[in-house]
Parts: structure tokens; C-alpha cells; sequence
């Protein structure tokens, strides 16, 4: 076995793991904040990478990618006032059902109206140039994928960390009661984290389609991506669900190139089910 | 009063009264419904019966023990597979083999209860650990081509009944609904039996206050075990039956999108936690499916849209909603409106 075929395994590993971190922070942000399993995730990220890959031909691949962005946010919000309002009505184990319920009817309307009017693949097409650092080819589109996932990965950890608005948040992650009396208002901050955990999974599918094209039938396997990473990483910790990208990117590439495709699933399914017997209460 | 033969044979069928009607008249729906050589329509009915029997599954184990099952499309996989493969291995009839799929099915649903239960598993975990599960065996079904011959699947009619096709006459589909029909009644009279007894008791108890449950003397694993294991054995027989209606085994049939959602919108739809409830809210979708047709391409974006209305605003399902309308005890009220129309 080649050291630099394994390097060059590892660089594709930490890019696929960057975009699971991006989708399991979409799971971990709506769920650690209102336990809302939003279980079409995927749906948003794969209309991004429509949006993206429709626009472009008639603007520059900057506008493409904001105007995706802008389209997912105004989708998420939309969503997050019409139909998520009424599951943050209810509490505990209701809520989290009628979350699991309401988001799956939208993941299947989503996945409907791109089944019927968007119904091929869609590629960004971005063009950069594979450069070979120290013996190492790396692909232009890999390249891009780990550096915007990581500013947009950043940006998440800044926001969180640095700013008012993203410290009201993180102590509605902690003390939702604690937090309404200090003069937050959780239900604002959740159409904020509604909106910007579609955008990170928008970037997902905008980077995921410069890639490899993705259409309607990704949408589901997406989602799944992201509730997997956010499990591994234990729903409620942001910086653990970077972490577990990273690792389930390289668990997976690696096992994919040693054991096969088919096994290398099973062998991350296998994991998230050893994950949750181990430690079930960190989830509920 | 009591010589009426109606009231008579009520009184003899005594709560089983409504299972026996509702049977009858299922039993004489494809006299009414299916025409000579109208196969499609036989086959929306055999649909329908074998969704209902995955429904009254998930029902035992969800509705009255909250284990969400989201791998009822791999255990009824399982017990396809299981019963297609083995019968061929061995060279016998799959009817022979039918429960060893089935036990299966039900050893894995124990199985899963028993860690979940004893791990203190909440809701949502069990729905993610089945979930899980359902897209590794999926990858199982598809990925071990020697085994399974992958995502072509293979051809599997074994589970005939001679008597119905070449005796009686009936198609392949009308016999067919027949034998789901002749399961079913019997699943019913067996829920039935279980939810009168001690283990509606005790599941009603668990649901309402494990710990205050588990203080008087109920032992909660030990219940959600037998639920997860009765309802992964229920969904496991019914597999090979949904194979056999389709002539044919592949992974895409048990899919999570082409079981377990539909499942799930079955018993919410129908009303969960009722005897009714899975064999209504089935004829529902299938019936709603159907109609949804005239959409075209908009079918599912209008089946996604009514699902989040039904979840958001008729939570509780059809057959409670019918029975509270109908005042109070909806068995005999709606038992008593068809002997009206009789006397």
C-alpha cells in the first residue's frame, strides 16, 4: 500500500467529512434547540444545489451560490413560521413526535415537487485546476469543498461563540427556562437556527453537487447523513458534531476503499447503533 | 329482544362481536369490488390487507408500548427473505418455513426491546436505533448479491393456496386477499385477547407511568420485550406474504420510503391504540393513493402536504374520531346501526 494512495484517500476523506460536519450541524442545531428532528434536511440541501446549478449559466458562480443560499433561507423561514409554530406549541415527547411527523410529510412534498419539475441531476460546475502537494494530488473540487466547509464550519463556531445573539443560543441549548428569564426569546431564536441550519445544509449541497450531481433522490440519504454525524456527535454539541464528521468521513472513505462500498454503510450503521446503546441519554 | 338472531349471535360472539362483522364484511368486499379479470383492483386489496397487517404491528409495539419501529420494512425483509431463501435451500413449501422467518423477524424485535429497555431508551433513540437498523439491512438485502441476487431480486410465488385457485376458482389476487384476510382475523381476535388481558394492563400502566408501574410490581422490560417481540414476529409473517402478493423479492420493496413511512401515516390516520384503527387507516391510503393518481407527477407533493395537515390537526385518527362521534362505546353503537338497517 502506497503512502501517498493513502494520503490522497485521506485528503477525499476529510472533504466528505467536512460535508457530513455541515448537514449533522443542520440535525444538532434545530434539535438541541427545540428537539425537532428535521428529518428533511437533506431536502433543502438538494434544493439549493438546484437552485445553484439553474442560475448559474446566467450569473457568475458567486451570485449562483448566494442566490442558492438566499433561496433556502427564505424556504426556511417560511417553513419555520407556517408549519413548525405549531409543534413548538407543544412540549416533551409530543413535540418530538409531531417534529419527526411534520418534517418527514415536508421532506416528501419537497422531494414531490423536485421529482416532478426538477427531475434530473444537478452539478455546480466549477472549474479549478487538481494541484500535487508534496507527491499528493488533490482535486480542485476537493480543495474547494475543504476550504468553504471549513469558513462555513468557522463562521457556525464564531457566531456561537462570539456574538450576543449566539450566546442567547447556546444557553437556550442548555436552559431553555433559565434563558426566557434572562429576557431571551426562544421562539425568535429558533426561526434564527431554523434558517441558518438550512443554510449550512444548502453549502452541503451546493458543495456535495460540485462533486458529484445530486437530484431528488439524494435528498433522504443527506438527511440520514446528518442525523448519523449529529448522533455520533451527541445531539446537543455543536463542536462534537464537527469532530464526528471528520472521524465518520474517514471511518467511512477508508472502510469503502478496504472492504467495499455496501459494507463500508453497514459498518456505519453498525457504529451509530453501538453509539446509541452506549450512551442513550445523551440523546434524550 | 334476545331471540332476535342478530342479538343472539352477538350475544354468543361476546367481544369478538365487532371483529366478526368487520370480517364478514371484509370477506365479501372483492365480490363487490373485483369484476372478472379486473386483477388491479384485487391487488389494491391485497394491498391494503397486508399494509393493515404491518399496521396492526407497529400499533402493538409503537401505539401501546411507544417503541417506535422504524425497520418495519427490514423485519418484513427479513422474514421474506428468511422464508424464500430457506424453502429453496431445503426444497420444501415456504408455508413449512413461514414461522422460521417469522420467529426471526421476532427474535431481532425482542432483541432490540430488550437493550432499548434496558438502557432507558426514549422515544426518539429507539426510532433512530431502528432506523439505523433498517438502512444496514437494506444495504444487507442489496449488497450480498450471492445471497440475495441484489437489487434484481428474484421471482417468489410459493405461498399458493391450491384449494382457493384451482378448487374454489377464485385469481390468483382474490385468493390471495383470502388468506391475508383469514391472518388477519386471527391477529385481531389474538390483539384482542392480549388487550383484554393482564398485557393491556400492564402496557396501559407502563404507558401512562413507567416508574409508578415498575413500583407496583410490573416488570416494564419484561413487557416491551414481548411487545417488540410480538409485533417484529407479526411484521415478519406478513413479509413473505407481501412477497408472495408481488410475485417477487427485492430490497426497494422493504425500503424505509415504501414501508415504514406508509406504516406510519396507516396507523396515525387510522388511530392508534384501537383494534380498528391499522385496517381502516390502510383502506385509507390505499384508497387515497389511488385517487391521487388523477395529480400525476404532483401525486406526492400532495401526499406530503396532506400528511402534515392530518399530523398537525386530526392527530387522533380516524376510528377515534368516528367512535366519539358516535357517543361512548363505539363497538356496540355502530354494531346496533347495522342491525337496524337489518331489522
Amino acid at each position: 500500500m502506497e503512502v501517498v494512495t493513502l494520503a490522497e484517500i485521506a485528503v477525499d476523506a476529510i472533504a466528505r467529512g467536512l460535508l457530513f460536519a455541515l448537514l449533522g450541524a443542520g440535525i444538532t442545531l434545530v434539535f438541541g434547540l427545540g428537539d425537532v428532528l428535521n428529518l428533511s434536511l437533506g431536502a433543502f440541501a438538494i434544493v439549493a444545489a438546484v437552485i445553484g446549478a439553474t442560475v448559474v449559466s446566467t450569473v457568475p458562480v458567486p451570485i449562483a451560490a448566494l442566490a442558492a443560499l438566499a433561496g433556502v433561507a427564505a424556504l426556511g423561514l417560511a417553513i419555520d413560521r407556517v408549519l413548525l409554530s405549531p409543534v413548538y406549541r407543544t412540549d416533551g415527547e409530543e413535540r418530538i413526535l409531531l417534529g419527526i411527523f411534520v418534517t418527514l410529510g415536508l421532506a416528501i412534498a419537497i422531494d414531490g415537487v423536485l421529482f416532478a419539475e426538477f427531475s434530473l441531476r444537478y452539478a455546480f460546475p466549477l472549474d479549478v485546476a487538481s494541484r500535487t502537494i508534496g507527491g499528493v494530488t488533490v482535486l480542485g473540487s476537493t480543495m474547494v469543498v475543504i476550504v468553504v466547509a471549513s469558513i462555513a464550519l468557522a463562521g457556525l463556531f464564531l457566531f456561537l461563540r462570539r456574538t450576543t445573539l449566539g450566546k442567547a443560543t447556546r444557553t437556550v441549548f442548555q436552559d431553555e427556562t433559565g434563558a426566557l428569564l434572562c429576557g431571551i426569546n426562544p421562539r425568535r431564536l429558533r426561526s434564527l437556527i431554523f434558517v441558518l441550519s438550512v443554510v449550512m445544509a444548502g453549502t452541503a449541497g451546493l458543495l456535495w453537487s460540485i462533486q458529484a450531481p445530486v437530484g431528488a433522490g439524494s435528498a433522504f440519504d443527506l438527511t440520514i447523513y446528518g442525523i448519523i454525524v449529529s448522533i455520533v456527535g451527541g445531539v446537543r454539541n455543536i463542536e462534537g458534531t464537527a469532530v464526528a464528521g471528520v472521524g465518520l468521513g474517514l471511518l467511512m472513505t477508508y472502510a469503502n476503499y478496504f472492504i467495499g462500498a455496501y459494507q463500508a454503510m453497514i459498518v456505519l450503521f453498525g457504529f451509530v447503533v453501538v453509539v446509541l446503546i452506549a450512551r442513550p441519554e445523551e440523546i434524550a | 329482544m334476545s331471540r332476535h338472531p342478530i342479538a343472539a349471535l352477538r350475544h354468543r360472539l361476546g367481544r369478538f362481536d365487532d371483529i366478526a362483522l368487520g370480517v364478514v364484511v371484509l370477506a365479501i368486499v372483492p365480490q363487490l369490488v373485483v369484476g372478472t379479470g379486473m386483477t388491479y383492483q384485487a391487488r389494491l386489496l391485497t394491498i391494503a390487507l397486508t399494509f393493515a397487517i404491518f399496521t396492526l404491528g407497529l400499533n402493538v409495539v409503537f401505539g401501546h408500548t411507544d417503541q417506535l419501529f422504524l425497520f418495519v420494512g427490514a423485519l418484513a425483509g427479513v422474514g421474506a427473505y428468511t422464508t424464500a431463501l430457506l424453502a429453496d435451500a431445503v426444497g420444501v413449501s415456504p408455508w413449512l418455513v413461514l414461522p422460521v422467518g417469522a420467529l426471526l423477524a421476532g427474535a431481532i424485535g425482542m432483541l432490540v426491546s430488550y437493550v432499548s429497555a434496558r438502557r432507558g431508551m426514549t422515544v426518539i433513540v429507539i426510532a433512530i436505533l431502528t432506523l439505523s437498523l433498517q438502512l444496514a439491512i437494506m444495504e444487507l438485502f442489496g449488497g450480498a448479491r450471492d445471497l440475495t441476487r441484489g437489487s434484481t431480486g428474484f421471482l417468489f410465488s410459493g405461498l399458493e393456496v391450491t384449494f382457493l385457485t384451482e378448487t374454489l376458482g377464485f385469481s390468483r389476487y382474490v385468493a390471495h386477499y383470502y388468506v391475508l384476510l383469514a391472518v388477519l382475523a386471527v391477529l385481531l381476535v389474538g390483539y384482542r385477547l392480549a388487550m383484554t388481558s393482564k398485557y393491556g394492563l400492564a402496557f396501559k400502566a407502563i404507558r401512562q407511568d413507567e416508574v409508578a408501574a415498575e413500583s407496583v410490581g410490573i416488570d416494564v422490560v419484561k413487557y416491551k420485550t414481548i411487545a417488540g417481540f410480538a409485533a417484529a414476529a407479526i411484521i415478519g409473517l406478513a413479509g413473505p406474504l407481501y412477497a408472495h402478493g408481488e410475485g417477487w423479492i427485492e430490497p426497494s420493496m422493504f425500503s424505509f420510503n415504501t414501508v415504514d413511512v406508509i406504516v406510519l401515516i396507516m396507523l396515525v390516520v387510522g388511530g392508534m391504540r384501537t383494534t380498528w384503527g391499522p385496517v381502516v387507516g390502510a383502506g385509507a391510503i390505499v384508497y387515497l393513493e389511488e385517487q391521487l393518481h388523477v395529480l400525476g407527477q404532483w401525486r406526492m407533493t400532495a401526499l406530503g402536504l396532506l400528511l402534515m395537515v392530518l399530523f398537525l390537526y386530526f392527530r387522533s385518527g380516524i376510528v377515534p374520531k368516528v367512535t366519539a362521534a358516535l357517543d361512548g362505546d363505539g363497538r356496540s353503537v355502530s354494531l346496533t346501526d347495522v342491525t337496524d338497517r337489518f331489522g
